[in-house]
C-alpha cells in the first residue's frame, strides 16, 4: 500500500475506515515510525480540539435558553401576556406619573446605581443592606442582559425572519395577530413622529417573568432599530435609569409591578425623549 | 408541542451551546444563535422524524440559522479579538498555562473557513459520524472528509508548538 493520505489517516483515527483499509493503515504505521509519530500528533491535536470547548458543557445554561426550549415564548407566555395586558390600564393608573420624572430619575439613577438605593433603609444593618444591594444589582444586570439579548436576536434575524413575531404589523403600523386573536388591551405606542415604524411584537419570558417586546425600525440609522420591552416584575419601583450592553443603550424603569426598557443604539437623549412620548401615549390611551 | 420534545431540547442545550460557541467564537453570539435555533425548532417540531437522532436534527437547525445570520450580515471580528488571536500565536510564555493553550486552540479553530469549522465541530467535537455530519451540513460524505482533513492539517500546523507537544507526550505515555 502507498503511504496513506492525510484524509485516510484522519478517517482511520475517527474509526471511519472499513476492515481492509484499517488493516492497511495499521501495517503502514508499523513499518514507518515517522508516520506513526505523525499520527500520534494528529491524535493529540484531536484531544486538544475536544478539550477546547469542554468548559461550555459545565456552564449553567441561561434562563432565556431554557425558556426558549420550553416554548414559553409561545402559548404559555401568550396566556400570561393576555392576563397581564388586561391589567395594563389599571397598573398604569390615571395619573400621568411619568411626566417630569426623567431629570430627577436620572439624578437618582446616578446616585443609587441600578436601584441600590431602595435597600439603603436606615433600619437595616449594613451587612444586610450590602447583601441585598448585591442581589439587586445582580438581578438587574441579568434582566438587562436578557433584554439586550432579545434585542440583538431580532436585529440579527433581520427583516427576513418575521416568524419570530407573535404579533405582526399591518400597513398602517397597527397590530395583526399571527394566530388567534389580538390581546384586547394591547396598546402600541405610535412612534411615527420619530420615523419609527412598528414591525411586530413578541411575547417573551425574561428572568422567568412574561414580557412583551415591541419592535420598531427606521431609515434613520442614528435612531433605530429600537425595541420597547414591558415585563412583569416583583421588584420595587425604580426611576428611569440608563445602562449599556456592548453597543446598546438601555433606558429602563419599574413601576407598580412592571419593568420597562427602551433598547437600541440611539443616543441616550433620543431615548429620554422617546420615553416621554411613550409615557404620554400610554397614559392617554 | 409535546413535553418530551421540549425535554429533549433542554437536555441537548449544553451541547448546542458548545457547538454554537465553536461556530461563532463568542459566548453571547452563541447563546443568541441557540435561542434562535430553539425557536425555529419549536416552530418546525412536526418535521422531526421520530426514531432519528434529535441532536443531529438540532445541529442542522443551528448551522442553518448560523448560515442565515452570516448571509444577513457581514461577520465582524473586533480588533481586540484579532489582537488576542495574534498574541496567542506569538507569545510562548502564554502556552505554559493550559487554559490559555485551549484558548489558542479556540482561536485557531475560529480562524478556519466556516465550512471546515463546521465539519470539525460536528465530527471531532460532537462525535458525529462522517455520514451524520454530511447530513447535517447537507453535503456528500466525501466533502466532509476533505473539509475535515484540511481543517485538521491547518490546526496541526498552527498548534505544532508547546501546547501540542505536551499532548503528544501524554499520548505517547498512554
Amino acid at each position: 500500500m502507498q503511504q496513506p493520505s492525510d484524509e485516510v489517516l484522519i478517517a482511520y483515527l475517527d474509526g471511519e475506515l472499513g476492515e481492509r483499509e484499517t488493516a492497511e493503515v495499521m501495517q503502514a504505521l508499523v513499518r514507518d515510525e515517522r508516520l506513526h509519530a505523525y499520527t500520534q500528533r494528529l491524535n493529540a491535536s484531536a484531544r486538544l480540539i475536544r478539550a477546547a470547548y469542554d468548559d461550555v458543557l459545565r456552564e449553567a445554561v441561561p434562563d432565556r435558553l431554557i425558556a426558549a426550549a420550553r416554548g414559553e415564548r409561545g402559548l404559555t407566555a401568550l396566556r400570561r401576556g393576555l392576563a397581564r395586558l388586561a391589567r395594563w390600564r389599571a397598573v398604569l393608573g390615571e395619573r400621568p406619573w411619568w411626566i417630569g420624572v426623567p431629570v430627577a430619575a436620572s439624578l437618582l439613577g446616578l446616585i443609587v446605581g441600578g436601584g441600590v438605593g431602595y435597600f439603603a433603609g436606615t433600619e437595616r444593618s449594613a451587612s444586610l443592606t450590602a447583601q441585598q444591594d448585591l442581589v439587586t444589582a445582580s438581578t438587574s444586570a441579568n434582566w438587562l442582559d436578557s433584554v439586550a439579548g432579545y434585542h440583538k436576536l431580532l436585529i440579527k434575524a433581520g427583516s427576513n425572519d418575521r416568524a419570530l413575531m407573535d404579533v405582526a404589523a399591518d400597513a398602517n403600523g397597527g397590530a395583526v395577530p399571527k394566530a388567534g386573536q389580538l390581546p384586547p388591551d394591547l396598546r402600541l405606542p405610535n412612534l411615527k413622529p420619530w420615523s419609527l415604524q412598528f414591525q411586530g411584537a413578541r411575547f417573551l419570558v425574561v428572568n422567568g417573568q412574561p414580557a412583551t417586546q415591541l419592535f420598531y425600525t427606521t431609515d434613520n440609522k442614528s435612531l433605530g432599530p429600537l425595541t420597547f420591552v414591558e415585563a412583569v416584575s416583583t421588584k420595587p419601583d425604580l426611576a428611569p435609569t440608563f445602562d449599556r450592553r456592548d453597543d446598546l443603550n438601555i433606558l429602563y424603569w419599574r413601576h407598580h409591578g412592571h419593568a420597562y426598557a427602551l433598547v437600541g443604539t440611539a443616543d441616550i437623549g433620543y431615548l429620554w425623549n422617546i420615553y416621554n412620548d411613550i409615557a404620554w401615549q400610554l397614559d392617554a390611551i | 408541542m409535546s413535553a418530551s420534545f421540549s425535554d429533549q431540547l433542554v437536555a441537548v442545550l449544553p451541547r448546542l451551546r458548545r457547538f454554537a460557541r465553536g461556530l461563532t467564537g463568542s459566548a453571547v453570539d452563541a447563546d443568541d444563535l441557540v435561542q434562535a435555533a430553539c425557536e425555529r425548532a419549536l416552530a418546525r417540531a412536526h418535521q422531526f422524524e421520530a426514531g432519528t437522532r434529535f441532536d443531529s436534527w438540532m445541529f442542522r437547525i443551528v448551522q442553518t440559522v448560523w448560515i442565515d445570520q452570516l448571509r444577513a450580515r457581514e461577520t465582524r471580528r473586533t480588533e481586540s479579538e484579532d489582537e488576542a488571536l495574534n498574541a496567542g500565536t506569538d507569545e510562548p510564555v502564554r502556552r505554559v498555562e493550559a487554559r490559555l493553550a485551549l484558548r489558542e486552540v479556540q482561536a485557531a479553530i475560529g480562524a478556519l473557513p466556516a465550512e471546515q469549522r463546521l465539519a470539525l465541530l460536528l465530527v471531532t467535537v460532537e462525535g458525529l459520524s462522517y455520514k451524520e455530519a454530511a447530513e447535517v451540513a447537507e453535503v456528500p460524505v466525501g466533502t466532509i472528509m476533505s473539509r475535515l482533513a484540511r481543517a485538521r492539517m491547518a490546526l496541526l500546523a498552527k498548534l505544532s508548538g508547546d501546547a501540542l507537544r505536551g499532548s503528544t507526550e501524554d499520548a505517547t505515555a498512554e
